[in-house]
């Protein structure tokens, strides 16, 4: 926090998150993309989070039980 | 003359009928996604399948309050969390301030140092959490936080679904969102590689 120029890999770790929801403005993603292109300790960083997400998706994804698939299938109104 | 107007009772009736059915097939299309989330959103698998079941006998019920053409998973969702609301679960709220120093990079920096070889790939990194301790951090998350998280990360919704489902602002999902991302790193860090 020292002098007025915010270190630019802070800044990347604050735009990490909305930048992989494409949450981020054309602007500041442009900027974003400049700062990984040229460093890969916050790249590395935003691929990781990447395979994390798709790893968390993957890790809590459970199936339903087909004994459940019946009984709401059950539920529907009789003809 | 009177025979015209039961003609068209008639019609009517069936294509209300028609509509329903239709209605029916395409909400139970959806029950591997619509149990998917709700799985996480409370803690056990007997727990989910009540409430997705009781989600599906009152959408049945109430199918004339859906309007056609609009998302119909957010509407079973909409449904489903207002359901697991009426239970109580919410006793306790959490405070959306809660102290949390560690950054977006935090679960990297962590599980980097603590890997012998300080090349490893992204891929291996992430391959050092197991299948439980993903569950089982994401179980530890405040449920304000985490049914943001679930919704957006695992239910695949938009912020503006999220927001409507769980009838809050949308900044306020952005900003459950991004506070529950962190603290389910921070579980994962403590499964990870223990507390320190």
């Amino acid at each position: 926090m020292a002098g007025y120029e915010i270190d630019p890999c802070e800044k990347c770790e604050e735009w990490m998150q909305p930048y992989l929801d494409r949450a981020l403005d054309d602007n500041e993603r442009v900027e974003a993309e400049k700062h990984l292109a040229g460093c890969s300790h916050c790249a590395r960083r935003y691929r990781f989070e990447e395979s994390l997400r798709q790893f968390v998706r993957k890790a809590c994804s459970e199936q339903m039980s087909p004994e459940l698939k019946q009984k709401l299938a059950a539920l529907r109104t009789p003809l | 003359m009177s025979e015209t107007t039961e003609d068209g009772a008639a019609r009517r009736l069936a294509a209300d009928a028609r509509n329903r059915v239709r209605f029916e097939e395409e909400a139970l299309e959806l029950s591997d996604q619509v149990y998917r989330v709700a799985r996480r959103l409370v803690s056990s698998r007997e727990e989910a399948e009540d409430l997705v079941q009781e989600t599906y006998a009152r959408a049945f019920r109430s199918w004339r309050s859906f309007t056609p053409g609009t998302n119909l998973r957010a509407w079973l969702l909409r449904i489903l969390t207002n359901l697991n609301i009426d239970r109580g679960r919410r006793k306790q709220r959490t405070p959306d301030e809660q102290p949390l120093e560690e950054g977006d990079y935090f679960l990297y920096n962590r599980l980097e140092s603590s890997t012998r070889d300080g090349n490893a790939d992204e891929e291996r990194v992430v391959e050092r959490l197991s299948q439980d301790d993903i569950v089982t951090a994401l179980s530890s998350v405040p449920h304000d936080f985490r049914d943001v998280v679930v919704l957006v990360d695992i239910g695949d919704f938009t912020y503006q679904d999220a927001a409507q489902i769980l009838d809050i602002p949308i900044g306020t999902v952005m900003s459950r969102l991004h506070r529950g991302r962190r603290i389910l790193k921070r579980e994962l860090a403590d499964r990870a590689i223990g507390e320190t």
